[in-house]
């Protein structure tokens, strides 16, 4: 009986697959301030600004995401994992000594050791990632209800959310700022439910960290 | 029946975490709190190293240190600092100088070390995001430091306050004990990189570099 029912719900399945993300509108821009290139032997990091006492800090996954997305696909780029970095280079991009602009560098990297390390690492550019992720609006109006026959929802539910991020180059060769990138994405998801819910979220985090990955990625190897 | 109507609030609605949150909480009978030990695991900090032999002493105050606090409708909360402790100024001060040497009584040295830097945990705090109607774990470390002689004679003291804070959202649907455990390292971490950025600018210290390295203050 399951079996014979298996091809209609693995389409049903399928179809709600393809059409369960709601719409994603992204834009990337960027300035650059400098001319840019990468060897095969050279890497990047990306880094999160952990400023204190802000309560605004890059999620954690979206470095990670840039990271992977940068080191992954055509035309890879090596890239340092950020934890890494942080501990090889310790204490000097800690939330309280990590240089806050890129004319902080050159000084920072005087230091023999640091040189070193970084040289040792074969990292080329610094990438600092800031912004976030935040629901701007959001409607409507759902209503589940639980009996002793069973049970369901009914309603419909909608919001918005926006994703702001902005990456800075830092060039560790020169120790100065290489350019900008910027990737906004707004997305508005939807819920309707008559007994089961359906969400249709649209997928707005992963989509600015796509664009904003790849962006950065023919940033650095001068393709863009 | 059980009826439960969502109007406009969209976020009881996705904010799947809180909902499991909920479920385990009821699941569990309501009880909260949470219960962490620091890891001892820390870098070693990449600075120029200060060319002298330093004791180091800890007292089982600080390798024994554990704060226990009981919050009003979140139940009773821990952090075990004191385990790390050991690896930590291991770490810090192979660092920062050329050798340590674990010394059992800083009044009395013996002739091998320049120096004995003694570290003490005076007070810790920490706040929850319920507490800050935010989403992140935050940790507060106050840290005395004595600095001996080598003939044993107290040198100089100074306090040191490291943070750390951690955002929920970063630990997934069972967020309190990792967000807490992350805002408790990252305190450490901070008291690491405070201390080596700070260490050479105290007075005491400098006096003390000047007549055992001929070291100018930098």
């Amino acid at each position: 009986m399951i079996r014979r029912h298996q091809p209609a719900l693995a389409t049903g399945c399928l179809l709600y697959l393809m059409l369960a993300s709601g719409c994603v509108t992204s834009t990337v821009q960027q300035v650059r301030e400098s001319a840019t290139g990468m060897t095969e032997t050279e890497s990047v990091v990306v880094l999160s600004r952990k400023t204190r006492p802000s309560q605004e800090e890059t999620e954690a996954d979206f470095v990670r995401c840039i990271s992977k997305s940068m080191g992954g696909g055509k035309q890879r780029v090596n890239v340092v994992a950020e934890q890494e970095f942080r501990d090889a280079l310790f204490p000097w991009f800690e939330p309280r000594t990590a240089p806050v602009n890129a004319s902080d560098l050159p000084e920072l990297i005087s230091q023999p050791e640091l040189a070193e390390r970084l040289a040792s690492l074969g990292l080329r550019y610094l990438i600092w990632v800031d912004g976030d992720t935040d629901r701007t609006d959001s409607s409507g109006s759902l209503t589940c209800s639980v009996t002793a026959t069973g049970a369901g929802c009914f309603g419909f539910l909608t919001w918005e959310m926006d994703s702001g991020y902005e990456a800075q180059v830092w060039d560790v060769r020169s120790g100065n700022l290489a350019g900008r990138v910027s990737s906004e994405a707004v997305g508005t998801s939807y819920m309707p439910a008559v007994i089961v819910p359906l969400p249709f979220i649209a997928p707005v985090r992963s989509s600015a960290c796509s664009s904003l990955a790849q962006q950065l990625k023919s940033f650095v190897l001068n393709e863009g | 029946m059980v009826k439960t109507q969502m109007s406009g609030a969209v976020s009881s609605m996705l904010n799947c975490r809180a909902c499991s949150l909920v479920l385990v909480l009821a699941a569990l009978g309501g009880c909260g709190g949470a219960s962490v030990s620091v890891p001892a695991l820390f870098p070693v900090p990449l600075v120029d190293r200060i060319p002298l032999p330093m004791g180091l002493h800890l007292d089982e105050s600080l390798t024994g240190y554990v704060h226990a606090e009981e919050l009003e409708e979140q139940g009773e909360w821990e952090i075990d600092l004191g385990s790390a402790q050991t690896q930590m100024f291991q770490n810090l001060l192979s660092g920062m100088f050329d050798s340590v040497y674990p010394v059992a009584n800083p009044a009395e040295p013996g002739g091998e070390v320049a120096g004995v830097l003694v570290p003490n945990i005076s007070e810790v705090q920490f706040s929850t995001p319920l507490q800050t109607r935010s989403d992140y774990f935050e940790v507060w470390v106050r840290y005395r430091f004595q600095l001996y002689g080598r003939d044993g004679e107290l040198l100089g003291e100074w306090p040191l306050t490291a943070y750390g804070k951690a955002d929920e959202d970063n630990y997934g649907l069972q967020s309190r004990e990792p967000a807490l455990q992350a805002a408790a390292v990252a305190a450490c971490r901070d008291a690491m990189a405070f201390f080596t950025v700070q260490f050479r600018t105290v007075p005491e210290v400098r006096q003390w570099l000047l007549t055992e390295a001929g070291e100018p203050s930098r």
